[in-house]
């Protein structure tokens, strides 16, 4: 089975955990998946700007860690990272800002990523709210 | 086609739940994770709904267990093998968000 | 053939940049070609009344954008009857007339007719 996984959350909400743990068991069953998307807040956990307490869990990270490891295609709305100062290298080039948030295995691009995994795959997953 | 409905909510103060149960079809499923499973708290007025239609209603467990909730015997509680199989036995999810 | 995909939006137009993200992703898809549906729902049906004013809170005009929308070739465009009932807003005064005013039985039909939903 095909899924497509979006996230519309920051890393502190529960529903990105969520998010993740499905994303895990999602491959632990063999199955796979087409594309993570993170659109609205969910851009914020791909920012490597974001320090969690050490008795806290690292979710930034452990999406980084999860994404690397299994060689998937993590895309992050360009749009609603811009908006939130989740910049790449050639953004922050392109508007002059210093701050650079996120880079590799990321990748910044348009909302028609989303629309292409939801034609690619069998069942789109949203998570996101609470 | 069949749709697994995702709250996320809590019941309280929120009308996510409602809007769900207006529009929710007979071949549907719902699943209550994070504060949506404070719906299976017993004497209030989302556990006496939920009680009342015969829905295939799924709990998260661990969301269950977080919050000292019981798991009545009208509702399932999973895990997550068990959502991402619940995900494919229905054709869409929906996950109010 | 191309995957159905039905939008729900459920915010009010002043709360932040949820109902617009959630046109956009609406928008993305009929520039694509796809077929994209679009249900206002609870609180998403305030971006369908009369007479509102952006300029008031400094923000850019979403009805101007939601008025494109047939021109972006998204014509399946829906309104919750009831959720219109319940916060005052009578379906003739809405500000998008192409917009199918529905009972819950009917969204209940409709969801079950798209591909895949996103409710935001």
């Amino acid at each position: 089975m095909k899924f497509a996984i979006a996230l519309f959350s920051a890393a502190h909400a529960p529903s990105s955990r969520r998010a993740l743990l499905f994303a895990q068991a999602a491959l632990a069953g063999g199955h796979e998946i087409v594309r993570l998307f993170f659109y609205q807040d969910g851009v914020y956990n791909a920012s490597g700007s974001v320090v969690t307490p050490q008795d806290e869990q690292d979710l930034p990270k452990q999406w980084r860690n999860f994404v690397s490891e299994h060689q998937l295609d993590g895309v992050v709305c360009i749009a609603a990272a811009l908006r939130r100062g989740v910049l790449n290298e050639e953004e922050a080039q392109r508007y002059q800002r210093e701050a650079v948030a996120v880079g590799a295995p990321w990748e910044l691009s348009g909302l028609g990523q989303l629309h292409d995994a939801v034609q690619d795959a069998d069942r789109l997953i949203c998570f996101g709210g609470a | 086609m069949s749709t697994l409905h995702v709250l996320s909510h809590s019941p309280f103060g929120n009308d996510r739940l409602s809007s769900c149960l207006r529009v929710i079809g007979a071949n549907d499923a719902l699943l209550l994770s994070g504060d949506a499973a404070y719906a299976l708290q017993p004497g209030t007025a989302p556990f006496t709904t939920l009680q009342a239609r015969s829905l295939k209603l799924f709990v998260l467990g661990e969301d269950a267990q977080a919050r000292a909730l019981e798991v009545p015997d009208w509702a399932k509680a999973i895990d997550y093998p068990a959502f991402v199989e619940l995900s494919i036995h229905y054709d869409k999810v929906n996950s109010w968000l | 053939m191309a995957k159905s995909l039905l939008i729900i939006s459920r915010q009010a137009p002043w709360s932040g940049p949820n109902a617009r993200e959630a046109l956009d992703i609406v928008l993305a898809g009929g520039a694509f070609d796809l077929p994209i549906g679009l249900l206002f729902l609870d609180d998403g049906v305030f971006q369908l009344a009369a007479k509102q004013d952006a300029k008031a809170l400094q923000q850019k005009d979403l009805s101007a954008n939601l008025q494109a929308l047939p021109m972006f070739g998204v014509e399946d465009l829906f309104v919750c009857g009831e959720s219109a009932a319940a916060r005052g807003l009578a379906p003739k005064g809405l500000s998008l007339e192409e917009a199918q005013v529905l009972a819950a039985q009917e969204i209940t039909a409709l969801i079950d007719r798209y591909d895949q939903v996103i409710t935001l």
